[in-house]
């Protein structure tokens, strides 16, 4: 398991970059994800879908399905792909400290 | 980054990732290949079916004409009849007395590093579509050879990381499918279907989840309660207007169709088939109600049969039971929703046996003013290119893409459709990605997405409301 450091950071990544220990997760942590995404600077935008990913994570131990993201974040699905350009999936939930997806995902 | 692995020269132990697990591979390779080999040999009985491939393999190569990866790689080593020949040397020398003694005459031929290196690549560049069977005049399936193949890698350590966690997952971790979509997020998303159905239809239809002695228990690609909404919503509807509301349910101890088995493990095919087939025992069902996945429904479809009691339950695709019902005048689709152009891309594992063909094409056929096929088609059709679960590799994606999708890509687009109809969790994710590398002018859905646009529920709001509100919306 690769050790991923970004500034006074440290975290357990997998071969994809997405964090192994997602309770160790904060904004900092977020930050250093972000660099890995080629997200220079979170906006409040930005923040605005993490931590609606991060609480819906924390409720039901995964990630919404994608229309309810939208839905409920209020950016249509090309919104979040300007955020995030690897996507919903690959990008913001890697930022907001989930585990990769699995199965037909 | 890991490197898409192209070439056989790279070995697995180089190539980690995505060909074996950390961890996990072995130093004496070949000795260690063999006695897998051995072992599956003696616990199964695959012996007598290479048996009869040996004899029958004639490497005319008549296969090449019919791979989609061939055609577009040009490489020798993607035909079939060389890829199976990778694993019946080794069992002819190994494995049949004949074989043994034309070692001690001449040594012909000896397993090494680099065979097993390059059987593990080879057979991760087979899509298990099976469209060379169609072509070969001694009827092998290479794809059970490339199962088989698999299978054996598997139990030294090699396969895909992105196949094997999902299926540890599935039979071993909390949420018994390959998604990790635990029980209560699964209860969130059908809530939040219900209220996505409601404001479109203006009826309530809530999921049924846990209902004992109904009819069907339905199993879709776990995926889709995360990534397709339309399609598990197009599925209600189509049962909710039928009048079979009270006939089905979907259970919260295994909600998952996927079985990745058919891709590399037989063991894990048959452990996950009967996982499915207890949760269908515990809730006391009739019948087994696949969603829109072509590998899920064939793995039930071929092997509950194989690996239970032959009668155990019938299973049937969800497009087998929408044409039941448009047929029976139980559903009502109206044919002035949809204007744009149509074509239907066949999943190999439900077209290549012609099990699932006309159903989707009646459907189709019924409501869709301007169809258009694909040329070849039905149980010619060609791979998505993301098959035998090569789609969840996300390393290989330019493999998929410049190699394996290639020839599909072209027959969409002589189509000219505009939307292109995929009713497999694996397709459509491979379509997609497809349809953007080579931008390609059409949408990807499924045909119940479709079907939910042009269905009339009594009591409801009509197809024609439903398609303004949506305009308005997406303005």
């Amino acid at each position: 398991m690769a050790i991923f450091e970004w500034e006074e950071v440290a975290i357990e990544v997998d071969e994809d970059g997405f964090m192994q220990e997602p309770d160790e997760w904060s904004e900092r942590v977020a930050l250093a994800l972000a660099s890995t995404e080629g997200v220079e600077e979170l906006t409040d935008e930005h923040w605005h879908l993490v931590h609606y990913l991060r609480e819906y994570y924390q409720k039901f131990g995964i990630a919404p399905m994608i229309r309810k993201l939208c839905k409920e974040s209020g950016f249509p699905l090309k919104k979040v792909y300007e955020l995030f350009p690897s996507g919903p999936a690959k990008g913001a939930c890697k930022v907001a400290g989930l585990a990769k997806p699995t199965g037909c995902v | 980054m890991a490197k898409t692995a192209t070439s056989t020269e790279s070995s697995v132990k180089e190539n980690i990732y995505p060909y074996y697990l950390p961890g996990k591979i072995p130093d004496n390779l070949v000795e260690r290949f063999l006695e897998a080999f051995a072992t599956v040999l003696q616990f199964t009985d695959y012996r007598q079916l290479l048996d009869t491939y040996c004899a029958t393999s004639a490497k005319c190569n008549r296969c090449s004409v019919a791979c989609p990866v061939y055609l577009a790689s040009g490489d020798p080593r993607d035909i079939p009849c060389y890829r199976t020949n990778l694993l019946l040397e080794v069992y002819k020398r190994y494995f049949t007395i004949s074989g043994w003694f034309k070692s001690r005459l001449s040594s012909r031929f000896d397993l090494t590093e680099e065979i097993v290196n390059e059987m593990a690549v080879a057979f991760y560049r087979c899509t298990a579509c099976r469209r060379c069977t169609m072509e070969c005049p001694l009827g092998i399936e290479h794809s059970l050879l490339t199962r088989l193949g698999r299978y054996i890698l598997s139990l030294i350590g090699i396969s895909s990381k992105a196949l094997q966690v999902s299926v540890d997952e599935q039979l071993e971790g909390e949420t018994h499918n390959t998604s990790k979509i635990p029980k209560v997020a699964l209860l969130d998303t059908l809530e939040f279907l219900t209220e996505e159905l409601e404001e479109s239809f203006g009826i309530k239809m809530e999921y049924p989840v846990d209902q004992y002695d109904r009819e069907f228990v339905f199993f879709a690609a776990v995926s889709d309660y995360l990534m397709e909404p339309e399609t598990l919503m197009g599925n209600a509807a189509v049962i909710y207007a039928a009048g079979d509301w009270d006939k089905w349910t979907i259970g919260t101890g295994n909600y998952d169709g996927i079985n990745y088995g058919l891709f590399y493990s037989d063991w894990y095919l048959e452990n996950i088939v009967k996982q499915l087939v207890s949760e269908v025992d515990r809730l006391r069902g009739k019948k087994i109600l696949i969603g829109e996945c072509g590998h899920a429904s064939r793995s039930a479809h071929d092997f509950v049969p194989i690996f239970l009691k032959q009668d155990a339950y019938p299973v049937i695709n969800c497009m087998e039971y929408a044409l039941d019902c448009l047929e029976k005048g139980k559903i009502k689709l109206n044919s002035d929703i949809i204007t744009e152009r149509v074509t239907y891309h066949d999943p190999c594992n439900i077209a290549r046996s012609g099990w699932i063909v006309d159903q989707p094409r009646k459907i189709l056929k019924s409501f869709v003013k301007d169809f258009v096929e694909m040329e070849p088609h039905g149980i010619n059709n060609y791979c998505c290119g993301g098959g035998g679960g090569l789609v969840s590799i996300d390393e290989i994606h330019d493999f998929r893409m410049d190699i394996g999708g290639k020839v599909k890509a072209e027959q969409i687009r002589q189509t000219g459709a505009e939307i292109l109809i995929s009713p497999c969790a694996n397709c459509k994710k491979q379509l997609k990605e497809l349809v953007e590398h080579y931008e390609l002018p059409c949408k990807v859905m499924g045909l119940h997405d479709l079907i939910l646009k042009a269905i009339e529920i009594p009591g409801g709001k009509s197809p024609q409301e439903r398609k303004e509100e949506a305009a308005l919306y997406e303005m």
